[in-house]
């Protein structure tokens, strides 16, 4: 039997008994997630495409599964994903910029030599697509961290309907700042996880401090590792300010309503 | 600090810089200018640090395009082969501030080579004719700045521990390497496995103290990795590892396996404690808050905030590892690869690996749950 299936089976199997349904949706989500991924690849090979704006559209997919799909639509969900977009905004200059100057796009020279049979001048333009790679390895944590931050300001407001909304604002950003940490950390051991290879190719060869600093691989994992760092962080006060301002005035709605 | 000013504005009125100031305490500012002394130092230095590099170092003056022309391959892939030449300062060694001149190639779709600019900064190849790598240096720096100042504004000290806390896990990640490297005879497993418990003891009593939290979490990182990584290798053994292409694990100077199986472990780790210490300080939080809470109620409550987290976070670990693989399948696609043959040559790994992160995940959810619960029940004991 395929290993993957496998493990797919023993996921599912782990995932409802301790989630139920909500473990059954989360899975199927994920399933969901990988032919977004897949279909958006299909799309990117039409070099008439630009890929950040295929990346963008996925992502809108991704974050719309993985909000609405596991946890329904409610005013939580539709918060976190009006942030996801926000932060995405925002990052997405940032990572187009970052991209072009430090030239991390491509293959790098560690990479090249495992494909010489295909020929890479494929037409397609690597600067985006690098860019587009970025932007989808960050979706995820973006899209936690705003369901993170949503859900539980709802709970708080519920709970004392009379809180202001700074300090609704400033409870939002303190249940980030756990976030931050743990976020950052999950990140940072999946890309250190995914490149041991790398790490011991680099001390076997004897490469240099500089050397590792310049190469190509070693920048585009840390700048992924940097921006998802930056996307989370911007994350939280964008979903916390979306939260306190959306849940106070929703309060005032209801005021005048009363009064009427 | 700085979220404050810059997005507070709009919403709870206008706060003028000055004001800001006055608010803040004497240890902020000294941060602020902490950082910004920082900042500058290692910018003016990284831009100006041409001495420490062996290779040379040229500084782009002038570009002009020389030659373009159309390429078709077997597939039916356009490009354009691109010369450029290149006229530039040399920035180190004993040819210091003297001109060089050399062509420049490249393919428009920029797969393996650089489209180059005036002001851009390069090493020379070997042979001194064309450009070798991009100096990224600064780049680096300079994100790794942002990242630091983001963190800090909006985390404040939490932030700064996050990121010591990074810090000190690559130091710790590169040591135990060095030690792998050295000292051949010891295997990489046991490294890993030491690596990973110190890990998990420095960055959770980093994030939450010492307390029994702390302990509750990092037992149920421990035992949640043990246990999926029996699985894992269960899993592996039992199928004989079949549908997974070690062939294609780009960067292998060793054992591809042995090397899979540490990264596997690691990748999960983080996502692991991450649950670990948000079902442990929530646990603990409603039993500060009320004494005598039923342990049926505190189950209750520790299911639902995993069922929560738990399929965001397996999200996470999935599009961490499987969108590095975009432009691998991209290229495979355009060379008129069969669709399995190119998902399972490049996504094999990253897929067993997101899998088995989320099995991590997932199984960390009762197991936090039923630790917490047993150190609840000896503090309701001693009441």
């Amino acid at each position: 039997m395929n290993v993957l299936i496998l493990l797919a089976i023993i996921l599912f199997a782990l995932m409802t008994w301790v989630g139920g349904m909500k473990g059954v949706r989360s899975f199927i989500a994920l399933f969901i997630n990988f032919l977004i991924v897949l279909m958006a690849v299909f799309v990117m090979n039409d070099p008439s495409g630009n890929p950040i704006i295929i990346a963008l559209i996925a992502c809108g997919f991704i974050s719309a599964v993985s909000l609405f799909f596991i946890n329904r639509v409610n005013n939580k969900t539709v918060l976190a994903f009006l942030a996801t977009i926000v932060t995405m905004v925002i990052l997405i200059f940032f990572i187009i910029i970052l991209t072009e100057q430090s030239m991390i796009y491509g293959l790098g020279e560690e990479e090249s030599g495992e494909i010489t049979t295909f020929n890479v001048h494929i037409g397609l333009n690597f600067v985006q697509i690098a860019t587009a790679v970025i932007i989808m390895s960050t979706i995820g944590a973006i899209v936690d961290t705003a369901i993170s931050i949503t859900s539980p300001m709802r709970e708080i407001y519920e709970q004392n309907p009379d809180i202001s909304r700074k300090n609704l604002f400033l409870a939002g950003i303190r249940i980030g700042r756990d976030i931050l940490g743990t976020n950052t950390n999950t990140l940072f051991f999946a890309f250190f996880g995914g490149y041991m290879g790398l790490l011991i190719w680099f001390k076997d060869l004897d490469y240099t401090i500089g050397d590792i600093i310049n190469a190509k691989v070693f920048n585009d994992e840390l700048l992924t590792i940097f921006i998802s760092g930056i996307g989370i962080s911007i994350v939280i006060p964008a979903s916390a300010l979306m939260s306190a301002y959306y849940l106070k005035k929703k309060k005032k709605d209801i005021v005048l309503e009363d009064k009427k | 600090m700085f979220s404050e000013i810059q997005i507070g504005n709009p919403i709870f009125g206008v706060i003028t810089l000055k004001a800001w100031l006055k608010n803040r305490t004497k240890t902020q500012v000294i941060t602020v200018c902490l950082l910004l002394i920082g900042f500058i130092a290692s910018m003016i230095f990284i831009n100006n640090n041409y001495e420490l590099y062996d290779r040379t170092i040229v500084q782009i003056t002038d570009v002009q395009e020389i030659n373009r022309e159309d390429q078709v391959d077997t597939h039916g892939n356009e490009d354009e082969h691109v010369t450029q030449h290149i006229v530039g300062e040399i920035k180190n060694g004993s040819d210091k501030g003297k001109s060089t001149e050399f062509d420049n190639e490249y393919m428009q779709s920029l797969a393996l080579d650089y489209e180059l600019s005036a002001g851009d900064e390069i090493f020379l190849a070997q042979d001194g004719n064309a450009a070798g790598d991009i100096k990224r240096d600064k780049y680096f720096v300079f994100a790794a700045w942002i990242f630091l100042v983001i963190l800090l504004a909006v985390g404040k000290s939490r932030g700064a521990l996050s990121a010591l806390s990074l810090l000190v896990n690559a130091v710790i990640l590169s040591v135990a390497l060095d030690i792998y490297i050295q000292h051949p005879s010891i295997s990489l497993s046991l490294i890993t496995l030491i690596s990973i418990i110190i890990f998990t003891v420095l960055s959770l009593l980093m994030a939450t103290g010492f307390n029994e939290k702390t302990y509750t979490a990092i037992l149920t990182t421990l035992i949640a990795t043990g246990v999926s990584l029996i699985i894992a290798y269960a899993a592996l053994r039992f199928t004989g590892e079949q549908g997974l292409r070690y062939e294609e694990m780009a960067f292998l100077t060793r054992n591809p396996q042995t090397i899979f199986m540490a990264g596997l472990l690691i990748g999960s780790l983080g996502a692991v404690m991450d649950i670990a210490i948000t079902l442990s300080a929530s646990m603990f939080e409603m039993y500060e808050k009320n004494n005598h809470i039923s342990i049926e109620t505190l189950k209750k409550a520790g299911y639902e905030i995993g069922k929560d987290i738990m399929g965001t976070m397996t999200n996470i670990l999935f599009f961490a590892y499987v969108s590095g693989s975009i432009p691998m399948l991209l290229i495979y696609f355009k060379n008129a690869a069969p669709f399995g043959f190119t998902v399972s040559m490049n996504l094999s790994l990253e897929l067993a690996r997101a899998l088995v992160g989320g099995i991590g995940i997932v199984l960390t959810i009762p197991i936090a749950v039923y630790i917490s619960i047993f150190f609840i029940r000896r503090k309701q004991a001693k009441l």
